[in-house]
């Protein structure tokens, strides 16, 4: 158990860190996908067994296959990229404007002392999940639908606009 | 185990915070934002087994639902952008600076 944590940390953190610092939005996307299977793994060690499903399907399968495809669709070329400098520097400037914020984030997960309540047998599954995402969040979850309707309607309609005008 | 968990997701949430601010190209800042959006979910399911609620697991589906509808404009409107400016520099957008 604790080598996995380990594991997954060191993996989730380093592939944000790719994502950071490639230059090309495709290596960036590949080092990005370490992390979200890493997430993924966490979701297991927690034992949630359909969050660490959806993950794979949803966020490293569908998600992340759909940005890749545009990134590869526009197709740039190493040289058309913007040259991006002094990263490293900005990367200190951003770290020193956000230590506040850092520190209070990291004082409060210090801080906090793990209840430790025992599961549920079915904890994690489908039908305990969905009774709650159907009872609880139903409202939430209808509004979700109205969203998903709205940005597929969005994204025609751009679309539209753009080969009408030329 | 969710001290260690909760503190990669914060470490995850300041580095998408990171990427936004100091990085141009418009696709490596959208993975930033969907950095955070995952950061949000991992803390939210590591409170949902330390405390046994499913509401955690319920609100990381529907952020998940979010991040689609995300994907799904956001990249029509970046491949507006590119078709508009010729290039991927979130920088050049500055109509509306006074």
């Amino acid at each position: 158990m604790e080598f996995f944590t380990i594991a997954f940390s060191v993996l989730a953190i380093g592939g944000a860190i790719g994502l950071l610092f490639f230059k090309h939005p495709l290596h960036g996307a590949m080092s990005f996908l370490v992390t979200l299977l890493s997430v993924a793994g966490f979701y297991a060690l927690l034992s949630n067994k359909f969050l660490f499903i959806l993950q794979i399907i949803i966020y490293a399968g569908a998600i992340m296959v759909l940005i890749m495809f545009v990134i590869m669709f526009l197709n740039v070329r190493e040289k058309e990229l913007i040259d991006e400098n002094f990263l490293v520097n900005k990367f200190i400037l951003g770290a020193l404007l956000l230590a506040p914020f850092a520190y209070l984030l990291f004082s409060s997960v210090a801080n906090y002392t793990p209840q430790n309540i025992a599961l549920a047998e079915d904890f994690g599954t489908i039908q305990s999940i969905g009774l709650n995402l159907f009872t609880e969040w139903m409202f939430t979850f209808e509004l979700i639908s109205i969203l998903l309707l709205g940005a597929v309607v969005g994204a025609v309609v751009v679309a539209q606009k753009e080969s009408k005008n030329g | 185990m969710v001290n260690e968990i909760l503190f990669v997701a914060v470490v995850l949430f300041l580095i998408g915070i990171i990427g936004v601010l100091i990085r141009r190209n418009i696709f490596t800042v959208f993975m930033s934002i969907e950095l955070m959006l995952n950061a949000g979910n991992l803390s939210f399911i590591a409170f949902s087994k330390d405390l046994a609620l499913n509401s955690g697991s319920s609100i990381a589906m529907i952020v998940m639902a979010v991040a689609a509808a995300e994907a799904a404009f956001g990249l029509a409107i970046a491949l507006l952008i590119y078709k508009h400016k010729n290039s991927l520099d979130i920088d050049l957008l500055n109509l509306i600076k006074g």
